[in-house]
Formats: C-alpha cells, sequence, structure tokens
C-alpha cells in the first residue's frame, strides 16, 4: 500500500514550486497572524507559506469560478495551467457540489468547466483545528478524501506526498528526484497527525452540541414554519452577504451586461448572495422574500434541504467561515441546533 | 466550446404598440431559431441587460419571433425605447415549452390576464396548427381596462378559424365604447360546457389573478395535475445554474416555467 505514498523535503517541494512555476500558475498558501490565505508562490516570502494549518479564507471556489469572470467569450489561450497547493478536505469536499451544478444537468458551464480541468489541486492536512471547524459532524474530515490529484501531509520539516490521479502521479513521476519513498513509519506518523487532529475537532463538536448531518436531516423543513427562530436568527444579521461569498459551496451567481468606455460590450458572470433583498425579486416587483428572516431561511433551506435531496450531499462543509465572516454573530452551528432542539438564543448582538 | 452565457443578434423588424405599456417586439435572428410554445428566451439588450421572455408567436415560425413586452423594470423600460432596425440579442430557449401531447383530444381551457396573454399566444397558435386534434378550445381572458387588451385586431380572426373555439373577453373596469363583460377574469369563469374533471387548463397572468383563477378552478372541478401555470420568477441564467428562480425542489428555468398545480401547490410563497 506504500507504492504511491512518497516523502519530499520542504527544501525540495519549494524548488519543486519553482520549477513549476514557469509552466503553471502555481498558488499556495501564506501565513498572516492567525489567518492563512493564497497567492501566487513567490520565492521571496517562503518563510510565510504554509502548507499546514487549517482552511485558508478563500474558499476554493474563487480560484475555479471567480467572483467576477467575463462572460462573451471562453479564452483557451495565453492562460497557464493552475496548480493549487494546500487545499483542505472542506473545501474538496464542495466540489462534489460544484461539479454537480456547473457540469452536469442539460448544460455544461465550459468557464467552470475549463477552471475545472485546468487547475491541478494539491491537497493537504490540517495541523491543527480552530473551534470553528466541524467537518467532522459533516461527514467530512480534516484532512482530503476525495477530489485532490495529490496530497501533502506535514511532518516536521518535510511532508509525505501520496498521489490520487493520473495528474499527481505523473507529476510526481516528471519530477522524481525530488521525491523519497514514504516508510512505514512516516505513513504510521500521518495517520497520527490525522487522528489527533480529528480528535480535537470532535472534542470542539461535543463540547458545543454541535449536529451531525443524520441529526440535523429533515430538521429545516419540519420547522420551516417555526418564524420565531429564524427571526430571532436573522434580528442580527445585516444582509451582508459574507456568509454566501465566503461559503465553498454556495454557487449562486448573476449575469450582468456593461459597456466599456469605448462601447465594447461585455456581460460578466458576478457572485451573487441569497441575503441579498433583490436577489428573488422580479421586474414587476413581487418577492417571494420579502422578509429578512425568510431569506435567512432559505439559505438554511438550499442546504439542508434542496441538495440532500437534489444530490444526497449536505451543502455545509464545516469550514466554519460564515460563522468566522458573519458581522451580525450569526452561527450555522447554533441555527442547527435550535432547528433540532427547538430551543435557541439570539446570537449576541456586540 | 459551446458557451450558453452568450447570445445570437436579432434585428427588430417591426414594433407593435397594444397597449400603453405594452409592445410587441418581431425579432429577426441571424439564423433561425426553433421552439416550443411555452418555452422562454432571455433579450438582451447588448451592453445593457437582459430579461427572460416566452415568445408569444407560432412556434412553427423559426425566421421571426415575437415578443410582447410590458415596460415595467430597467431593461423592458429601454426596450420600449428601441426602434425598428435596432439590434439586440437572443439565447435560448428555455425550460418546458407546453404539454401538447397531453392536450390532444382535450377540452382545453385558457385563462389569461393582462400581458400574460403573451405566452398564451404562442399556445393558441401551436394549437389552431392542428386545430382538429383538440375536442373545444376555450379562452377566457381579462384586462384592466378596454384599453389594456393586448392583440386587439386579432382576436376576431382566433374566434373565426374554428366552430369550437370559443373566446370571452372582460375588463376589470369598462368605458363608453366597451360593450363586452366588465368584472375582473373570475366572474366569467362560469356556466362553463366543460366536462371539468377531464379538461385542461392553462393559466398565465399576474400572481393574483394565477392565484384566484386556480382556487377558481379547484371549486369548478379541474384536477390540479390539469391546471398549468406559468411561474414567474426571478431568472438570470436560465439553465438551472445560477440560483435565483427556485421553487422548493425545482428551477423555474429548467423545470418550468410552466408547472402543473399539484407539483407546486405545497411550497412556499408560490404566488409572491
Amino acid at each position: 500500500m506504500t507504492e504511491k505514498i512518497y516523502t519530499i523535503t520542504k527544501k525540495n517541494l519549494f524548488d519543486l514550486f519553482g520549477r513549476l512555476s514557469g509552466t503553471h500558475r502555481v498558488i499556495v498558501p501564506y501565513e498572516k497572524g492567525e489567518n492563512f490565505h493564497f497567492a501566487d508562490f513567490d520565492p521571496k516570502k517562503e518563510d510565510s507559506i504554509e502548507l499546514g494549518g487549517i482552511r485558508q479564507s478563500q474558499p476554493l471556489k474563487s480560484f475555479i469560478n471567480p467572483p467576477r469572470e467575463g462572460m462573451l467569450s471562453v479564452h483557451n489561450e495565453g492562460s497557464k495551467p493552475v496548480i493549487i497547493a494546500g487545499v483542505k478536505g472542506c473545501d474538496l469536499s464542495s466540489l462534489m457540489l460544484q461539479d454537480f451544478v456547473f457540469l452536469q444537468g442539460d448544460y455544461e458551464d465550459p468557464f467552470y468547466s475549463k477552471g475545472r480541468s485546468g487547475t491541478m489541486l494539491i491537497g493537504n492536512d490540517c495541523t491543527y483545528a480552530k473551534e470553528t471547524c466541524f467537518c467532522i459532524a459533516m461527514d467530512g474530515a480534516p484532512y482530503p478524501k476525495k477530489y485532490f490529484d495529490m496530497n501533502l501531509s506535514r511532518m516536521d520539516d518535510y511532508f509525505v506526498v501520496e498521489a490520487e490521479t493520473d495528474k499527481g502521479n505523473s507529476l510526481i513521476s516528471s519530477f522524481r528526484m525530488f521525491f523519497a519513498k514514504a516508510s512505514r513509519a512516516d505513513i504510521d506518523k500521518r495517520q497520527y497527525n490525522r487522528d489527533r487532529v480529528s480528535a480535537q475537532i470532535k472534542d470542539f463538536i461535543n463540547k458545543r452540541g454541535t449536529k451531525n448531518t443524520s441529526q440535523i436531516k429533515d430538521a429545516v423543513m419540519k420547522n420551516y414554519n417555526l418564524t420565531a427562530l429564524w427571526q430571532d436568527f436573522a434580528s442580527t444579521c445585516v444582509e451582508c452577504g459574507a456568509c454566501n461569498l465566503a461559503c465553498p459551496t454556495c454557487h449562486c451567481f448573476l449575469l450582468f451586461d456593461e459597456r466599456s468606455k469605448e462601447n465594447f460590450k461585455k456581460r460578466y458572470r458576478v457572485w451573487d448572495a441569497c441575503l441579498y433583498r433583490t436577489f428573488a425579486r422580479v421586474a414587476g416587483g413581487a418577492n417571494p422574500r420579502k422578509h429578512l428572516y425568510e431569506r435567512l431561511r432559505n439559505r438554511f433551506e438550499k442546504k439542508f434541504d434542496f441538495f440532500p435531496k437534489a444530490l444526497n450531499y449536505f451543502a455545509c462543509t464545516g469550514c466554519g467561515r460564515c460563522i468566522d465572516a458573519c458581522p451580525g454573530n450569526i452561527d450555522l452551528r447554533e441555527v442547527l441546533k435550535g432547528l433540532v432542539d427547538g430551543k435557541w438564543n439570539k446570537p449576541p448582538n456586540d | 466550446m459551446n458557451n450558453p452565457y452568450t447570445y445570437t443578434e436579432a434585428e427588430i423588424v417591426d414594433i407593435a404598440e397594444e397597449t400603453a405599456n405594452i409592445k410587441t417586439f418581431r425579432l429577426r435572428p441571424k439564423s433561425p431559431i426553433a421552439f416550443k410554445a411555452g418555452q422562454f428566451m432571455d433579450v438582451t439588450i447588448p451592453g445593457i441587460g437582459e430579461a427572460p421572455f416566452t415568445p408569444s408567436s407560432n412556434h412553427n415560425v423559426k425566421d421571426v419571433l415575437d415578443f410582447t413586452i410590458m415596460s415595467a423594470g430597467r431593461v423592458t423600460k429601454l426596450l420600449h425605447q428601441m426602434k425598428k432596425g435596432d439590434t439586440v440579442g437572443l439565447r435560448g430557449p428555455y425550460g418546458l415549452g407546453y404539454p401538447l401531447e397531453k392536450f390532444k383530444s382535450k377540452e382545453i381551457f385558457i385563462v389569461g390576464g393582462g400581458v400574460g396573454l403573451a405566452p398564451l399566444r404562442a399556445l393558441l397558435y401551436a394549437l389552431f396548427n392542428e386545430v382538429d386534434d383538440y375536442k373545444k378550445i376555450i379562452l377566457k381572458y381579462g384586462a384592466r381596462t378596454p384599453k389594456d387588451i393586448v392583440y386587439k385586431t386579432e382576436i376576431d380572426s382566433w374566434r373565426k378559424k374554428a366552430k369550437h373555439i370559443d373566446i370571452e373577453i372582460t375588463t376589470d373596469v369598462g368605458d363608453d365604447i366597451w360593450k363586452g363583460h366588465v368584472g375582473i377574469v373570475t366572474t366569467i369563469l362560469k356556466d362553463l360546457d366543460v366536462n371539468m374533471e377531464e379538461a385542461v387548463s392553462i393559466v398565465c397572468g399576474p400572481p393574483i389573478m394565477m392565484k384566484f383563477v386556480t382556487f377558481k378552478l379547484l371549486d369548478l372541478g379541474f384536477r390540479d395535475s390539469n391546471i398549468h401555470l406559468s411561474m414567474e420568477k426571478n431568472m438570470s441564467c436560465g439553465i438551472g445554474k445560477c440560483g435565483h428562480c427556485r421553487i422548493g425542489p425545482y428551477y423555474a428555468c429548467k423545470d418550468g416555467p410552466v408547472f402543473t398545480y399539484d407539483k407546486i401547490k405545497d411550497l412556499p410563497n408560490i404566488w409572491d
């Protein structure tokens, strides 16, 4: 079972990124304070690259389906293939939903398709968890299980590398001088780390009483008319849409047209947010979700009813970004708890 | 690569002023467009924006398509300022058309309100194409005032298409010249010579009108699975990806825009 598992030193990994930067756009995570963010690989900033830690501020969709993209022509030339290194299990699992929306059905989305096939995904184990991490409650794990081409698990000053796809295998094969075979001890150590971080997340889940997917099944629709709950949680919402934009599974977008100064006609796709008042409003003025609590409820309906029915998938990866992003202290875990237990508190207004 | 978000150019070859705020634009796309009555298309003002409309013309005609459009929002206001010879964009058709196969040999009971007669005109022309395949075709149409009736000059010719066509028009309020019925459209849904159990109904109009017509039809004995409703929702992509037009488990753009009432009756806020 160790055939496809290798090790690579930190120095060799960064040399590899440097080599790949000639032919690819290489995106890596940088550490800044308590947070991590993705940016282009820059050998001058190697010291702050962190291929461990927790999920980054930007959801993975930012790179496959950017926040704003021109839609009138699909550019096939000139753009380099992309390698994103450091993608966590929570973000990778969102691809099940994004692929379903953009690749399935009567129309394949050519922009997403190009972004997806032109991107190599290098997964990455979390080396610790944050209190807002609850991937395990959402059937995930703090290490990639699916949708990665290759994975990096950080040890002290080296990484255990696992190839999952042909893309991953051929990368290792092309640069085999950088890699060594992993030993049994390396693989055991990787497992030890995975168990350690998983235990930390389970501890957070237990302490808070965060609900899991089997507990929240049907909870939204059963409490659809429990208006007091929805109104209480919406009481501090400022309709900024941050929860939608930070979410790795939120996929909604808007097409809009504009004219450039030279009268050149453009059409863009921009991420949209179902918390915005205008999201479902029609030209005549009718709006199926006039009230803010209806729009907050809609977000939960889509994630915990629509997608479980359409795809057998709870559209939350437990990444906790929406909790961190919300200026109204609305905690998705507390909403789900309220739905299941029938009691809840208003979000703290501080 | 096939790009579903781009449009083909179409020339405005004719504009008919139906009412003070409704016009029918006849568009000639660069290449013919095949659609089925009830499907919709996005009409683009290049560089300005787009909005979804159901063509109002006969789906057997593919080189020119009619769109009957009320000035209601940003895009439609600007469309109303456009002139013959101007160019717009078209993408689609999207969604499912009216299930004409299901309508065969049945009594067809159509109820329209205001500009909602636009998609129903496409349906009527589709029915007229094979008029003898349908047992009876009844249209009940309501407009706010006599001046708000669309397709005024055509409706008489529809009456003459066949003997088993019956058309009645009402207006919410009358005027000095109007000799027809006065009252909202539900007031002419009575004394019907129709087998309600078997007949199919197709309704399109403002949400409040559709709501009360649906309740009236159910009272009359129409089956909920035979009541076909056009659900107006905010749509952007038209292909089930952008998320705007979701109604419960459906997207109006790809699973509709026409739904039978049994499919949506238990879903929240369907009339808003």
